[in-house]
């Protein structure tokens, strides 16, 4: 009952001074609005693609290079380990299949060639995996399924295409067992995927962490019978001359990732890994003991710092600004309850304690904040799209302001006036009741 | 009582006063911090690539037939191109600067070498590129056609170490600071040797990041006289000056014309490209300079809305002080003086927050410390913006008349 | 219904004391009109400010209606203000953004009262007052004198035992002034408790007994007997 009289009060306060009250607002607008959009962008880029799955999904890197590689590749972070493996490692780890699913996998391109003949060719991006790609990413299907693991090993021509192709190619209709003429050969659909977007796109980020899923899938026995050759970072070096189409080669082209459900499985493939690499000294092939790495997803994305520098400093620089603006506010605040102290001592007077008094301002400051953050909303949305056209960065193209981002920025504004108003709220409190006898 | 105040007049409404100077000191640290940043945005958004870029433009092709019929489609596709109306020039690579997408090869001095001197992006530059690019020869000479050959990436075994090669000046210095490079041998990190016949003064690695791959070897290039040979090339196209929008459709039209069944990706000029390649740094630019403006302007509204309450709430005070016979430049005088008082301790503050944040954003990003300069400009941007913000109060304070005084309150 | 015994009170800054109440003591009956008078500075406000709970006294016995409030909470001391003392100010202080029946009920309000209750209460008060037809008016809306008389009603409005006035006709004119005098006076007649603070010789003689003060200490107190309006010269000393 109290609070619905402080908020009706605050309501008429604020209406007072129109001018103090909207400069409050607009500060705590602009201040979380700039904060959001960094945050929101933050957020994209540190959030988990697959969080069911995050530490059951691991990448596998081997260190076929050995000590001659620094500032090689493009690739490589701190520990010198390569992210991507090699042809003869792939699929040497594909072949023990010591995992309860794993796929290696690299990306492509291919060229449709449209049945009409009067329409050009044009090329789409696509993926060269295993069957288990779409068990172990959880890759929904509108029709049919992904091709079997004997398909794999038959170099069957077959594909899995994007709902967007299927709508270009075959308007949208259940394409399953239809044909797809490419450069390289006719391929049969055997499944079409939903939409699908992990962000990050952690299966592979060489080809930029938020970018669209690919729109053709394809078996990787089959792609590198066909010579399509992987399209971004292929690493070579004096040890590993050549490139992603000499298959002898110790250049790396190929992402590894494998589906291990329990801590144990992880264990276990660790040590399945050891023991691959010190094969592989054994019979001549590395000249070192080749270290070896299993990542899950959160590590991986952290591993390959894909929340970018600028992101980090933005989000510093907002949180700075706002910072500012909230001291702007409290000190209006400040000036606000200075300017009301002849109101707080009358009501001071008829008996109001010192906590009906705190409670009428801090309704008031909530009141500003929630106002601050509506305001703050607005900002928010018009600098996200205002980003979308600033940035190539695809994650300002797929950021929302969804409801978990709004109801953040909502409590945040709140709690921070809040915070910003204890000061002029306490001063508020101190305020002598006996000042309005004194004043003349 | 002088024009001007004191600390201990200040005392009354501390508070206030510690805002607008915790206000200006975060204000200042933001302030440097970000000018700082925006221009070493600027300096790397700008840097040259060393090519004619107001004149190229190129055009990516993917060829669908079978790899036979790939060197005479190119050998059709260059003619075709020098045959078109207001073209200069054209060759076929694998690169060019600001495209973000190309190779590299570790450089080294001796042959068994376990870490190399550095990395260089590689362009191949079979043909015309030296012309085509207008890249200028500071030393040596351009490749001859001997010492040009087919290089197919796609058969086992292709890489093989050109003999000649061109590097760039800064690329030189950097393996013979002493100036000896032309002549002498690298090791581009395949079997064999590479001669360096000739020394551009600048060609840029197709990378722009300011941190990632590239940011540190982005000046060292090589040529090599390959003529690539390949499914997937670039041709890059030299326009006549200001002719750059029509010679990209002729151009466009006669590659279709020479092979219909193919994928065309362009033309892009080259001036867009640079935009496009430094679109995240101009975003994040103009990010840092919008959020600067409205912090500038929310500090200035603050001073404003503080010192007008002070000003209101003292009008009996300012009336006295009138009736007491000062004028009105001291009551502007006087708040002024109070600004720059409470500025003052703000600034003390945030230069040394600034530094603090300096020292952070340093460490933790790989910049530069901040120049003095930028400090200095910081400061005198605040102590004129709470100037300007507590002009109009203070101007408003001085025209309180001074019976005021004499009203009984 | 108010009784103080040597009550001092002290403000101290870093260099000087001073006393502005000196063991003062009085007794004011229930159903009394007392005046406190005195020139500016002897202490008549601080009397007040004491007597209505704003500030503690530094030395001294002070029972309101029978309640020792020495060492009271802010919060006990807040409620006991609510309950028992209407304030009457000298500059109405109203509260601008509330409405005439608002501002009648703030008392009632931080009693936590109903909402039925309290608008019956503050309707009766406005009544008494004689501003029923103005509920709905703001402040600034009003005369001086009506503003006086709402501030009266929501001195009222929680019938307390004492009424407490500052110079209440200090900001008015004499014709609203006579009005408010009236009203005060007859609400004494109804039964009220009022203490008065006026330096106005003319407002004073209105009460039943007029307390002099000088330098904190009483040095006068003359019953009026109210008859022919005429002080009769008894004079006494400190009452116990």
């Amino acid at each position: 009952m109290m609070l619905g009289y402080y908020f009706a009060l605050a309501l008429a306060s604020l209406r007072r001074n129109v001018a103090l009250t909207a400069l409050m607002i607009a500060a705590i607008a602009v201040g979380i609005g700039a904060s959001m959009i960094v945050l929101v962008v933050y957020r994209a880029e540190a959030g988990d693609p697959i969080p069911d799955k995050a530490h059951q999904l691991y990448a596998v890197q081997l260190d076929n290079w050995g000590p001659v590689r620094h500032m090689v590749s493009s690739s490589q972070r701190g520990d010198g380990l390569e992210d991507q493996l090699s042809y003869a490692d792939a699929v040497a780890l594909m072949r023990a299949h010591a995992a309860k699913r794993q796929a290696a996998m690299y990306a492509t391109s291919m060229t449709v060639l449209p049945e009409n003949a009067q329409l050009s060719p044009f090329t789409v991006s696509a993926r060269a995996t295993y069957a288990d790609f779409f068990a172990m990413f959880e890759v929904p299907f509108v029709y049919g399924s992904p091709w079997r693991a004997a398909q794999d090993e038959a170099h069957a021509k077959v594909v899995v295409i994007s709902n967007k192709l299927n709508q270009s190619l075959f308007d949208g209709a259940n394409s399953v067992g239809r044909y797809i003429r490419f450069a390289h050969g006719v391929y049969q659909v055997v499944g079409v995927i939903a939409d699908w977007r992990p962000v990050p796109r952690f299966y592979d980020l060489t080809v930029g962490a938020y970018g669209d899923t690919e729109q053709v899938y394809l078996p990787f026995t089959t792609a590198v019978d066909g010579n399509l050759a992987q399209n971004e970072n292929t690493d070579c070096n004096q040890n590993a001359p050549g490139g992603s189409r000499d298959l002898q080669s110790d250049c790396v082209w190929i992402q590894f990732w494998a589906e291990l459900p329990t801590l144990q499985d992880a264990q276990a493939y660790r040590a399945f890994l050891r023991g691959y690499a010190r094969q592989q000294q054994q019979n001549g092939r590395f000249h070192w003991a080749a270290r070896t790495s299993v990542r899950d997803v959160p590590q991986w994305l952290q591993y390959e710092g894909v929340v970018s520098g600028q992101v980090e400093l933005m989000v510093l620089v907002a949180f700075g600004f706002f910072l500012v603006c909230l001291v702007n506010a409290a000190g209006l605040m400040l000036a606000k309850v200075m300017e009301q102290s002849t109101r707080v001592a009358t009501r001071r007077a008829i008996g109001a304690d010192r906590w009906a008094i705190l409670a009428q301002y801090l309704t008031e400051a909530a009141l500003v904040g929630a106002a601050g953050g509506i305001a703050g909303l607005l900002v928010t949305q018009l600098g996200l799209s205002g980003a979308g056209m600033l940035f190539s960065n695809d994650v300002f193209r797929i950021v929302r302001l969804d409801g978990s981002s709004i109801s953040i920025e909502m409590s945040l504004a709140i709690a921070a006036t809040l915070l910003a108003a204890l000061y002029p709220t306490w001063r508020a409190t101190c305020v002598n009741p006996a000042s309005q006898l004194k004043t003349r | 009582m002088g024009p001007l105040p004191t600390l201990a007049e200040l005392r009354w409404n501390k508070a206030g006063a510690l805002s607008i100077a915790a206000q200006i000191a975060l204000a200042l640290a933001i302030l440097c911090n970000a000018m700082f940043v925006i221009h070493a945005q600027i300096a790397l958004m700008t840097r040259p690539t060393g090519i004619d870029e107001s004149d190229i433009f190129y055009i990516r092709s993917s060829l669908i037939g079978d790899q036979g019929t790939w060197a005479s489609q190119e050998q059709a596709d260059v003619a075709a191109l020098r045959a078109t109306a207001g073209v200069v020039d054209a060759y076929v690579t694998n690169s060019v600067p600001l495209t973000g997408a190309g190779g590299s090869v570790p450089i080294s001095l001796r042959p068994d070498q376990v870490r190399p001197n550095t990395m260089a992006a590689i362009y191949l530059a079979g043909g015309d590129a030296l012309r085509t690019l207008d890249l200028h020869l500071v030393a040596g000479r351009d490749f001859r056609p001997d010492e040009i050959g087919d290089f197919y990436p796609s058969a086992p075994g292709s890489g093989r170490a050109p003999g000649a090669v061109i590097i760039t000046q800064a690329l030189a210095r950097m393996l013979y600071p002493d100036g000896s490079a032309l002549g002498r041998s690298i090791f581009i990190g395949v079997p064999g040797s590479s001669r360096i016949v000739g020394i551009v003064r600048r060609l840029q690695v197709p990378w722009t990041s300011a941190s990632g791959w590239g940011s540190n070897f982005s000046e060292d290039s090589v040529l090599t006289p390959a003529r690539l040979i390949d499914k997937n090339v670039l041709y890059v196209v030299r326009a006549r000056p200001g002719q750059v929008p029509a010679a990209e459709k002729s151009a466009a039209a006669a590659l279709r014309a020479n092979d219909r069944m193919r994928v065309l990706d362009g033309p892009y000029a080259m001036k867009p490209t640079r935009a496009y390649a430094y679109r995240d740094d101009l975003g994040f630019s103009i990010f840092l300079a919008a959020v600067t403006w409205l912090l500038l302007g929310v500090t200035a509204a603050g001073i404003v809305g503080l010192t007008s309450y002070w000003v209101s709430r003292r009008r009996r005070q300012i009336g006295i002080r009138r009736a007491l016979g000062a004028t009105r430049g001291a009551i502007v005088g006087y708040f002024l003086g109070e600004n720059l008082l409470i500025a003052s301790a703000g600034i003390v503050a945030g230069t040394a927050l600034t530094i603090g944040l300096n020292l952070w954003i340093a460490s933790a990003f790989g910049m530069p410390h901040i120049p003095v300069g930028y400090v200095l400009a910081g400061i005198v941007t605040l102590l004129l913006l709470g100037q300007l913000g507590a002009l109009w109060p203070a101007w408003r304070a001085a025209s309180i008349p001074p019976a005021i005084a004499a009203r009984s309150a | 219904m108010l009784e103080m015994k040597n009550l001092s009170k002290v403000y101290r800054t870093e260099i000087i004391e001073t006393y502005a109440l000196r063991e003062l003591s009085m007794h004011v009956r229930e159903g009394e009109f007392v005046a406190v008078t005195g020139r500016s500075g002897s202490g008549k406000t601080t009397f007040l400010t004491i007597a209505g709970l704003l500030e503690e006294a530094t030395s001294g016995e002070y029972r309101l209606d029978g309640v020792d409030v020495r060492g009271l909470s802010d919060t006990r001391r807040s409620r006991l203000r609510n309950e028992k003392i209407g304030f009457i100010f000298q500059a109405f202080n109203l509260i601008p953004e509330l409405n005439v029946a608002a501002n009648v009920e703030l008392p009632l309000r931080y009693r936590r009262m109903q909402r039925s209750e309290r608008q019956r209460l503050a309707s009766e008060a406005l009544e008494r007052v004689g501003l029923s037809a103005r509920a709905r008016h703001y402040p600034s809306e009003l005369s001086g004198g009506q503003q006086q008389r709402v501030a009266i009603a929501r001195a009222l409005a929680g019938s307390p035992r004492l009424l407490l006035a500052d110079e209440p006709t200090g900001n008015l004119d004499t014709q609203m002034a006579r009005g408010v005098m009236t009203l005060i006076e007859e609400l004494h007649q109804e039964g009220a408790t009022i203490v008065m603070v006026t330096h106005d010789p003319a407002i004073a003689a209105r009460a039943q007994r007029e307390i002099h003060v000088l330098d904190g200490q009483i040095v006068d107190i003359i019953e009026q007997p109210r008859l022919v309006g005429v002080a009769s010269g008894g004079h006494a000393t400190n009452a116990s």
